[in-house]
């Protein structure tokens, strides 16, 4: 998929485990997990605003596009 | 005597038919030989034996395979697992099973005028199964995008 979740990145900025932000964020662990390793499909922009509610962040710090090799 | 009429009991029935009427077809299948002499009899015309045994035994084969997918699609649903990949590939079979007793039927009717009201019966089943074989898809779709947005 040709967008990134760079969530990790912004984690480890922000020093917060993965259990912190998705108690803060109101997700489960497994949910996060999806979103960490780019096997979400879609993210809702309630979760997107919690995400950059919580690390501090715009995002465009959160997702990235990359062009894909044909 | 009031007993209240259930998801779970209509599941139930549902499910202990599907084992008798399996359970049907494969007796059906040993008796495939009596079964073709008195048809042979009492359908009229010239004797066809041979073409009415294969035309029996594919049809029962085919039959047995649309029970077992059936009976793995109830106890998927039992199981909560409604909208999957391994749901829409039963229907497909069970479709094709009806496709392909159509096409037996259709190949029966060269000797049997009447086996294509069956032929025509199979196919119909066949096709109403196919679109709700692509509902059942595009609702297995739906369902992993739903489960994969966070």
């Amino acid at each position: 998929m040709p967008i990134i979740v760079n969530i990790d990145v912004m984690m480890a900025k922000r020093k917060m485990s993965a259990g912190e932000l998705a108690e803060r964020i109101d997700i489960t662990p497994a949910n996060l997990s999806i979103l960490k390793n780019n096997k979400a499909k879609a993210v809702r922009f309630s979760t997107l605003e919690a995400l950059c509610r919580e690390l501090d962040c715009q995002p465009g710090d959160i997702l990235e596009f990359v062009k894909e090799d044909k | 005597m009031n007993i209240k009429w259930t998801k779970e009991r209509s599941l139930l029935l549902s499910r202990a038919l599907t084992w008798a009427v399996l359970a049907l077809a494969i007796a059906v299948l040993f008796l495939i030989p009596i079964i073709t002499i008195w048809y042979d009899n009492v359908s009229g015309k010239e004797p066809i034996m041979p073409v009415l045994t294969v035309c029996f035994y594919l049809c029962d084969i085919l039959a047995i395979i649309a029970l077992w997918e059936l009976k793995t699609l109830l106890a998927n649903i039992s199981k909560q697992e409604l909208f999957t990949e391994r749901n829409t590939r039963c229907v497909r079979i069970i479709s094709w099973c009806c496709f392909g007793v159509a096409a037996v039927f259709a190949a029966l009717t060269f000797w049997r005028l009447l086996a294509l009201l069956v032929a025509f019966i199979a196919a119909f089943v066949g096709l109403i199964l196919r679109v709700v074989k692509n509902m059942l898809a595009a609702a297995a779709e739906l369902r992993e995008e739903n489960d994969y947005t966070i």
